[in-house]
């Protein structure tokens, strides 16, 4: 995994908490003060909330329930309710912090809010890991905040694992910092060192999409093995299912595909890597397949296909593969789906001679190649077969 | 940054930081196909066990296996010269961290997934300040034929050398993020007919240490590369860097790549790949805007992947002499691993040997204590301080009389009408802690004492509040002012060495303990363990951890096993010659309890 975005009130919490600044934001209408006015907000990691009518301003208590009602009727499922901050528009600031090679990257402005992208008045500044405090205390200055406050934020950072933060609007009143919108971006390599402060539950993806129940299959899969897998839809009905190996080699393949005109065509992209076991295999084939089997379209073909793997063991692998296919071997003969399959790597021999002689057994044979043919070659004869 | 010209000259050593067996094995095979004559691979660090065993050819190997950094004996931290850290992406700032202090250290890789960026971007400033270098993290390594693989890269399988032909030199550099990607090429390379000068993966997340544009540097400045193949896929900016040098004219090699990710267009959203950085943000990350920065700036970019195997085909061209490697291939599918391994004896051709020595010329030229301590230890012995304490505690410990609890269960035994290994076995069988056990014991007490620098007044301390007895101190009938005479003879042997630390931190033990209790004084037990303890460490060059490993494997208390067996020998044959019956207890010696 790599750079994921957090749910802003698990980040917000986290930043106020480090920047011991009092913090009250929740995700649940109950208990609130009458009195006080709040703001409603999706939080779903998605940009341009209020342009889209998904944030609700200045609103009391007894307004907040129907609103919420509106976003759940809408498929949105996380929310966060937080007390209003009067403020005029001259106090908003802008202020986004990029972990970069040399240290950090700060986007910042003195005048903030939902036009800062339009307005082109960003000005950005690489801050060395080495001497951070003087380079950000001219920013400081600028934005009006007290002194240290981007140093902090940037303590935060490296504690929690941040890759990235931005604030919009930062509003600020004599010495009091407000953080009105938090986005936060973590790398989800180092969930294993932040002590529980965020994980997958904490995960947002900027969208709302209901997942197929393959994509769910696959990722308790990746949550429980030291192997990765990839499984992306791309067009349900599509007749080009990818179950590739290799980080590089995957997305060579299904350029491939689209190079010769067929990404519309495209099912999905998917991919393992890290040398899976068998059974891990055996899971992740078997989601595919059962993917592939809802797919409504006449002509379909599976490519199984990488480069010459490093460390992967390729007999070790495709046993799980076959195991998977031989489930529903009988299903795909009858709906003429062929397997073509090129692949390399430690025990290649045995895996390829094992794999020809399954397909062939079983009526689904296409083609079984190793590292003699070039790797996209498997992917203009698999095309042959849909054509 | 890293020399290329200099690693194929140098003799270098690796530490493999975690053990990946299928990896460590492929860089023996590497080294072994390339001709060398030993493995480079000089130590790995992991737990639990002292030696991994792997193929060299078709022999086995022992590589040694140290617990941690610190534990490499300090030739080892003097001398080696690169790292391969397989360890899991949790513990690679910790180890690399501490492996680049070691004095001879070039660099290395890192191999593992999953290392936080904030870790992977500490390490780029440790490798910066100290000129070192780092492939990774995610990295399956550099690979230079005939001379070295460091990591996966290049496969796992001696098949997948040979096929690749790795043992040839060859001019061109092949440089890719993903692992897989990368010895997909340098098969390519090998199909188009063609040789590797060099190749490496960066690695395949978002802070790569050794950055695409170091690599371009590196096969600039090496001698033997004359065109460059680069695989990039889309995310991250390296290529516009890349394309510079190439435009300014640091770079002036040919240069064929190929960008991959144009699929990404038909995703709803920038879709995260397989690799950690393989994600378009905006249109400069994306695969087509790249490759034609590349291609304005003078490289050959090609639109496809079949293209792209065409670039690398048009390269340079570099006469070829190749050896077969049929034979290798033969000798090394029929190789597997033995049951047991041994380095005591041997029986081959016709000649035994022991320790690697004639047989018949080991025992015609030492001592029998020479032979005994030679093959207990492992080793042959050097000193004669050793061997004359050794012939002396052997003759020593040969019998105690008939009242202790082995010659007791011997006689027994042999009255019962069993044969002589049943009797011996049934005397052997009764020494442990209570009875002729006890060397060992005091060895490693006199060891820890002596090398944790305790002073005796704690360390006797230590055993009164644990209410235990100090192994090596104490006597039924012997007493302060009656000395025991063995005692006397026993600690002689030191009195020619230099430091006995070990015999002096047990006299001074004893010192303290005969004021407690005159009994409290240091027995025969005691002694051996610390004169042998002294005449190993000062005659034989014994380092106190070799020293612990001879207390951990018990080789203390063979002596007593060794010279006892004589005297229960004796009274086996005793029994038989007296033909003295069954042996039954009398009623009355024995005793009708009831437990309260």
């Amino acid at each position: 995994m790599a750079r994921v975005k957090l749910s802003e009130l698990t980040a917000k919490k986290l930043l106020h908490n480090y920047l011991e600044i009092p913090y009250a934001g929740t995700d649940s209408p109950n208990s609130l003060d009458p009195s006080k006015k709040y703001v409603v907000k999706v939080d779903e990691g998605i940009k341009k909330r209020m342009k889209q009518g998904l944030v609700a301003v200045n609103v009391s208590v007894d307004e907040i329930s129907p609103f919420v009602q509106q976003l759940h009727n809408k498929g949105y499922t996380n929310i966060i309710i937080e007390e209003f901050v009067p403020h005029e528009n001259s106090q908003e600031k802008y202020l986004a912090i990029e972990r970069v090679r040399e240290g950090f990257k700060i986007f910042y402005s003195d005048t903030g809010g939902i036009e800062i992208e339009e307005s082109g008045n960003i000005h950005e500044e690489i801050v060395h890991a080495e001497n951070e405090t003087e380079e950000t205390a001219k920013i400081e200055q600028v934005l009006g905040v007290p002194q240290l406050f981007i140093s902090q934020i940037m303590g935060v950072m490296n504690t929690y694992h941040f890759s990235f933060l931005e604030i919009n609007p930062l509003v600020v009143q004599d010495q009091n910092v407000y953080i009105l919108d938090l986005a936060v971006e973590v790398d989800t390599a180092g969930s294993f060192f932040v002590d529980n402060a965020w994980g997958p539950q904490d995960y947002r993806y900027g969208h709302i999409k209901d997942k197929t129940e393959e994509e769910n299959n696959i990722e308790d899969l990746v949550s429980k093995s030291q192997a990765s897998f990839k499984f992306v839809p791309l067009n349900m009905n599509g007749s080009i299912f990818l179950l590739l190996s290799g980080g590089g080699a995957s997305i060579v393949i299904a350029d491939e595909v689209a190079n010769l005109g067929k990404g519309d065509t495209l099912a999905n992209y998917g991919e393992y890597s890290g040398n899976p076991n068998e059974e891990e295999t055996y899971i992740y084939t078997k989601n595919l397949l059962s993917y592939m089997q809802k797919s409504t379209s006449e002509k379909k073909v599976l490519i199984i296909a990488g480069g010459v793997a490093n460390f992967t063991d390729v007999k070790k692998t495709f046993l799980g593969v076959i195991r998977a296919i031989e489930e529903i071997s009988d299903s795909m003969k009858q709906s003429e789906v062929k397997v073509y399959v090129r692949r390399g790597g430690p025990n290649q021999v045995e895996g390829l001679a094992l794999m020809k002689e399954f397909l062939e057994k079983k009526g689904l044979y296409g083609q079984v190649s190793g590292p003699d043919i070039v790797l996209t070659e498997i992917v203009r004869e698999a095309i042959k077969h849909v054509e | 940054m890293v020399n290329i010209q200099e690693l194929r000259t140098m003799d270098y050593k690796i530490v493999v930081i975690g053990s990946h067996h299928a990896i460590i094995q492929s860089i023996i095979d590497f080294d072994y196909l390339t001709g060398k004559l030993q493995p480079s691979i000089s130590a790995i660090i992991a737990g639990g066990r002292k030696f991994e065993r792997y193929f060299w050819g078709n022999e086995e190997v022992m590589i040694p296996v140290f617990p941690s950094l610190g534990k490499l004996p300090a030739d080892l931290q003097q001398t080696v010269t690169l790292f391969a850290n397989v360890s899991s992406g949790r513990r690679v700032l910790a180890y690399t961290q501490e492996v680049l202090q070691l004095p001879s250290i070039l660099g290395g890789v890192v191999f593992a997934e999953d290392v936080p960026e904030e870790h992977a971007l500490s390490l780029y400033r440790k490798a910066q300040s100290l000129h070192k270098f780092i492939l990774g993290p995610a990295s399956v390594g550099l690979l230079i034929p005939t001379s070295l693989k460091l990591g996966a890269i290049g496969g796992v399988d001696y098949r997948q050398l040979i096929d690749s032909h790795l043992f040839t030199e060859g001019n061109i550099a092949v440089f890719s993020a993903s692992g897989g990607m990368t010895n997909e090429i340098i098969r390519i390379v090998a199909l188009q007919n063609k040789r590797l000068s060099f190749a490496l993966a960066f690695g395949g997340d978002r802070f790569p240490i050794l950055q695409p544009k170091d690599a371009f540097r590196i096969a600039q400045q090496d001698p033997s590369t004359e065109g460059i193949v680069y695989f990039g896929e889309l995310g991250g900016t390296d290529e516009y860097a890349l394309a510079d040098m190439i435009k300014s004219g640091e770079v002036t090699k040919p240069v064929v790549a190929y960008i991959a990710g144009a699929i990404s267009d038909y995703f709803e959203e920038p879709p995260q790949f397989g690799h950690a950085k393989a994600m378009a943000k905006n249109k400069d990350e994306s695969a087509k805007i790249k490759a034609q920065t590349l291609r304005e700036a003078g490289a050959q970019v090609a639109e496809s992947f079949d293209e792209f195997v065409k670039l690398i085909a048009s390269l340079p061209e570099k006469s070829l002499t190749e050896k077969e490697y049929t034979t290798q291939m033969k000798e090394l599918s029929q190789r597997h691993h033995a049951l047991i391994a041994t380095s005591v004896s041997a029986d081959k051709n016709g000649v035994a040997t022991l320790l690697g020595e004639n047989l018949l010329t080991f025992a015609q030229n030492s001592s029998f204590a020479a032979i005994v301590s030679s093959m207990f230890l492992g080793k042959k012995i050097k000193s004669t301080e050793l061997e004359s304490c050794i012939d002396f505690i052997l003759r020593l410990l040969v019998d105690h009389g008939p009242y202790v609890s082995g010659a007791v269960n011997t006689i027994v035994t042999a009255r019962a009408g069993r044969d002589l290994p049943s009797a011996l076995a049934s005397g052997l069988l009764t020494i442990g802690p209570r009875f002729g056990g006890a060397i060992n014991q005091a060895a490693s007490n006199w060891l820890t004492g002596v090398t944790k620098e305790m002073r005796s007044v704690d360390f006797v301390e230590d055993f009164a509040k644990k209410r235990t007895y100090i192994a090596g101190i104490g006597h039924k009938k012997y007493r302060v002012d009656m000395p025991d005479p063995r005692v006397t003879e026993i600690l002689a042997f030191v009195d020619n060495l230099e430091k006995k630390r070990f015999t002096t931190f047990a006299r001074s033990t004893e010192q303290l303990t005969v004021h407690k209790k005159g009994n409290l004084i240091l027995n025969v037990d005691g002694a051996i363990a610390c004169v042998l303890l002294d005449i190993l460490s000062e005659k034989e060059d014994y380092s106190d951890d070799q020293l612990q490993e001879l207390v951990d494997i018990e080789f203390f208390n063979t002596l007593f096993v060794l010279s006892r067996s004589v005297g229960f020998i004796a009274h086996y044959l005793d029994q038989k010659r007296l033909d003295e019956g069954l042996f039954r207890l009398p009623d009355t010696l024995v005793a009708d309890v009831r437990r309260k």
